[in-house]
């Protein structure tokens, strides 16, 4: 079971993106890579659901992509958070909390 | 911000495609990059690393394909594929399109045009800063009854003790003034306003300023934009300068912003002058300390916050505080108020019924135009059965078939929505050419503006939407085993009324309601243009002059106008002159309640319409004396005398002869020295009314005309070299004279009947138009079935029918239809009528003529459209029919 990639829930991702990104900028790839390491290979992100994820946020004016060069080279495109970006987190981050707490209470009820 | 961004890069992206998916793809690159050098860094071997990571991201163009549909730019790209593949498709029957986007014009065009009527009259609001919070206030009298002007002292107290207006102002409705600045005068019409006018209004000039605190009797005008344009060439130094106001100095202060006309929708003043010069202005101006006369309008701008029930409970207190102090004056009395901007609430019910039924028939209109379209639609789907088929066996959905057919119609309803506001335009434009016949200035154009745009928008994409549903959902549902060997698809079996001849019943049936009630206005107008209006309207020519405009005391006036009438009478040409102040059918003027002192009450009502009149009066607009003598030079301190009409002596007289008796009308004796026939006073269409001519000489002191003196001459030859003639006599008199309303009679009865053309022109406009829509659709529909049914009809022939029984057996089928639509239109059409009775003159609403011509030209009318297929359908070789597949 723990081996399986489990699905995100719908619109977890962008949250998750927003406290990835809050540590540092990344590219695409490297925003994947964090996700599955940290959540020791539980979500599985790819770019089919990534980079539309990266597209939207932009449009929202959460983050911001600059193209630099990587460590092997290459040219990728850097996401940054931006103020708004951050606010974002926070809020969903709380909306989260709420959520879970509340479907805690139901489950253990 | 976030949505501009949004809309900013989506617009980016779909006008660069190729730069957008380079960019997708780029990403994409690095992301596999980055993947594969992080596999290698685990110990992979380069080839596995590419293949495991190019497994992981799975298919370029899905991603691409996912990263598009993020954004909004995509279901915009799917419609723009839609709307051109459309554009393709329709582009190939251009006469098909033809037909549509006219039919729908028509409708819309007749929509757009009431509208517009609606827009100006009901819902534009007061061209003034913050329309909301200004109010008309009105004074309500017998506990409610609605509604009277102020006199001016309730103004003073409203203004002095209402808390919920920032500010209250007042003003008289129109005042006549000469207003010359260099060349020749000019009568207009203007306000006088209290001086917080323009602040309360909260207008903001064109130019120069309104009045301030301290200007209530100072010589200040403030010009309308358009007199300033036309009489002062739009100079911006006549501000400051002084111009001559009816023989006074008043210096120019400020202009009006444009469009700005006064805070009623139909009044057109184009000066505004402080109320405290109205009696140097205007002879016989109302007594400002008078709390009976009810003269002056009262507008409140609210204060911020304050509601409108907060207001109208404060006016009650203040009401109940009044009629305390001044019982005898404003007991019962009370306040009402409107929007500014609403048409005076008693003549409310009149306009919003009329503009009510106006629009439904517009909307009918509409409706036969939408029930032909969606007519065409079906039997165009009806042909593309088969591509319908062919795409849902290739895997379309039906959704996807409903959305491109209604997007189509959607299309088409919205050209024909162009066409149509085009139309309107003009139609406006013609529409603003009806003058109301009255001597006071009022602006009855109308425009095509923001809102009817709007409106036209709306109601296209519904008539597209409407008459694009039903054809849209047939044609995507084919029975697919018939549409895919290319046979009939859409006709069910076993239905033979199909749902194409019920929509042809539909607006055969509407049109003639339309066409009944054209016919029975037309009626009316001929009626009404035959009356005899009792006076004898040819070869009748005459101009205004107003000598109190010009500070000429009634001494002189009296001297002015005799002196114009006799020079007028000794010109050539002219078979004899006379002067009055108003014209018959001006829809008012002057009455006053009479009583005949020793006899009984009148029959009917007391209210006598009065006219002043000069010399040759009755000889010059030929209407026949019958007793007594007419009106001549009278003595001015004589006793006054007068003229009545027979209408007058029948119900103050019985009938019985009134010569040498006193007659007594608003506390003035007349002595009565002649009888003449009837006219019509106000309207062309009213019930007889009494009428009292009085003279000139005797009444222009005391009772002064506020619209001026018409000089009235009966001509032989060219009425443009006699009008010349005319002014050059008054300005030979008195060059400064500014001469008004010129026009002959005929124009001036022409006019009068301008609400009997209005209608009748409306109505059969529109009934023309709906007929011509009905047989478009019964034309469609028999050559479609004759189409459809060619084989059948060779079959005919070839077992021996000849030409002729085709021919019949096609004509009988649409006449079917026509005499269906006959049998449920007429009901309809004499329930319509009698909606219409007072409206109509002269003519009962169910009248025969018209209930008989108008079916009997339906038919002839349907015949001529079934008869064109049928004689194709005769034509039909039957070898080459049974050939044909």
């Amino acid at each position: 079971m723990s081996d399986q990639p489990t699905d995100l829930i719908q619109g977890t991702l962008e949250m998750l993106i927003l406290k990835t990104l809050a540590l540092a900028p990344l590219h695409g790839y490297g925003i994947a890579l964090r996700i599955e390491q940290v959540s020791a290979g539980a979500f599985r992100v790819n770019p089919g659901s990534l980079l539309p994820a990266l597209s939207r946020m932009e449009r929202a004016g959460h983050v911001k992509g600059d193209w630099h060069a990587t460590e092997n080279n290459r040219r990728a495109k850097y996401y940054e958070l931006t103020v708004k970006g951050r606010r974002a987190l926070q809020s969903e981050t709380e909306n989260w909390g709420r959520q879970i707490a509340a479907i805690n209470r139901i489950l253990e009820a | 911000m976030g949505l501009f961004r949004s809309a900013q890069d989506g617009i980016r992206a779909l006008s660069d495609k190729r730069k957008r998916n380079h960019e997708i793809d780029e990403e994409l690159e690095s992301f596999i990059g980055e993947s594969v050098s992080e596999k290698m860094r685990h110990g992979m071997s380069p080839e596995d690393a590419i293949r495991a990571a190019r497994a992981e991201v799975g298919s370029t163009e899905v991603v691409r394909h996912k990263v598009w549909r993020a954004g909004w730019e995509s279901a915009a790209d799917t419609l723009w594929r839609d709307l051109t593949y459309t554009l393709r498709r329709i582009s190939r029957a251009p006469g098909l399109v033809f037909v549509i986007v006219l039919s729908i014009g028509l409708g819309i065009a007749a929509n757009a045009t009431i509208f517009s009527i609606v827009s100006k009259f009901i819902l534009s609001p007061a061209p003034v800063g913050d329309p909301s919070t200004l109010v008309t206030i009105y004074r309500t009298y017998d506990r409610g009854q609605c509604c009277n002007e102020l006199p001016f002292p309730v103004y003073r107290d409203i203004r002095e003790q209402a808390k919920s207006f920032s500010g209250v102002s007042a003003y008289d409705e129109l005042v006549p003034a000469s207003i010359s600045s260099s060349g020749e005068p000019q009568r207009l019409w203007g306000q006088a306003t209290s001086e917080n006018y323009f602040d309360v209004a909260q207008l903001r000039m064109a130019a120069g300023r309104g009045f301030t605190a301290n200007e209530y009797h100072a010589p200040v005008i403030v010009l309308g934009y358009r007199a300033w344009k036309q009489h002062f060439a739009g100079d911006p130094s006549v501000i400051g300068r002084p111009i001559t106001v009816s023989g006074h100095l008043y210096t120019v202060v400020g202009i009006a912003p444009p469009n700005f006309h006064g805070l009623d929708p139909i009044l057109d003043p184009q000066f505004w002058v402080p109320l405290g010069n109205l009696t140097e202005l205007t002879a016989n101006s109302p007594k400002e300390e008078s709390r009976f006369t009810q003269w002056i309008r009262v507008v409140g701008r609210l204060q911020p916050g304050t509601t409108k029930g907060q207001a109208m409970q404060e006016l009650n207190v203040i009401a109940e505080r009044l009629a305390q102090a001044h019982p005898e004056t404003d007991k019962n009395n009370g306040f009402h108020f409107e929007p500014t901007n609403a048409p005076p609430p008693r003549g409310k019910q009149a306009v919003v019924l009329f503009l009510t039924g106006l629009s439904a028939v517009a909307l009918l209109v509409l409706f036969i135009a939408c029930a032909n379209v969606a007519n065409l639609l079906l039997a165009q789907g009806a042909q593309r059965q088969r591509e319908m088929a062919v795409r849902l066996a290739l895997g379309a959905t039906r959704a996807q078939l409903l959305r491109q057919l209604l997007i189509e119609s959607i299309v088409l309803a919205l050209a024909g929505g162009i066409v149509g506001v085009l139309l309107s335009i003009w139609a406006t434009y013609a529409l603003s050419s009806f003058h109301l016949p009255v001597p006071i200035s009022v602006d009855t154009s109308v425009n095509v503006d923001a809102r009817v745009l709007l409106y036209s928008f709306l109601l296209s994409l519904a008539a597209g939407f409407i008459c694009g549903f039903v054809p849209a959902w047939t044609a995507s549902r084919p029975l697919m085993p018939n549409a895919l060997k290319g046979e009939e698809a859409l006709a069910r079996p076993g239905h033979r009324w199909s749902l194409r001849s019920s929509l042809v019943v539909a607006q055969i049936s509407l049109s003639l309601i339309l066409l009944c009630a054209a016919g029975l206005f037309l009626r009316s107008l001929e009626n009404a243009s035959r009356i005899d209006v009792g006076f004898r309207s040819r070869g009748l020519v005459m101009m205004a002059i107003d000598p109190q405009l010009h500070r000429y005391t009634p001494e002189r006036s009296v001297q002015l106008l005799s002196a114009v009438r006799e020079r007028i009478a000794a010109l050539p040409g002219v078979v004899s002159a006379s002067t009055s102040d108003g014209v018959p059918l001006s829809m008012g003027h002057r009455a006053d309640g009479f009583e005949v002192p020793g006899r009984p009450k009148p029959q009917g009502q007391n209210v006598v319409e009065l006219y002043m009149v000069g010399s040759d009066y009755f000889e010059t607009l030929g209407i026949p004396r019958v007793a007594g003598r007419d009106l001549g030079e009278e003595n001015p301190t004589a006793t006054r005398v007068g003229v009545v009409n027979e209408e007058f002596v029948r119900r103050f007289f019985q009938g019985e002869n009134p010569v040498g008796h006193i007659v007594n009308g608003a506390g003035v004796r007349y002595q009565i020295v002649g009888v003449v026939k009837n006219i019509k006073a106000r309207t062309i269409d009213e019930d007889l009314r009494p009428v009292l001519y009085r003279s000139i000489n005797q009444t222009i002191g005391p009772d002064p005309s506020q619209d001026g003196y018409t000089i009235m001459a009966r001509y032989e030859g060219d009425p443009a070299a006699l009008i010349d003639a005319m002014q050059h006599q008054i300005h030979a008199i008195d060059p400064a004279l500014a001469v008004f309303n010129i026009k002959t009679m005929e124009e001036h009865v022409h006019e009068a009947l301008f609400l009997q053309r209005l209608v009748g022109t409306i109505f059969t406009v529109f009934a023309v138009t709906g007929l011509l829509l009905a047989v478009i659709g019964l034309y469609s529909v028999m050559s479609y079935s004759v189409s459809q049914r060619t084989r059948e009809i060779g079959v005919r022939m070839a077992l021996g029918a000849r030409a002729s029984q085709v021919q019949s057996m096609i004509v009988r089928g649409g006449m079917r239809l026509a005499i269906v639509s006959l049998v449920i239109g007429l009901p309809l059409a004499l329930a319509a009528a009698r909606l219409t009775t007072s409206l109509l003159y002269g003519v009962r609403p169910w009248d025969v003529a018209t209930f008989t011509l108008v079916p009997a030209l339906l038919i002839a009318v349907a015949l001529i459209a079934c008869w064109i297929p049928s004689r194709r359908a005769s034509r039909v070789d039957p070898i080459a029919a049974l050939r044909m597949d």
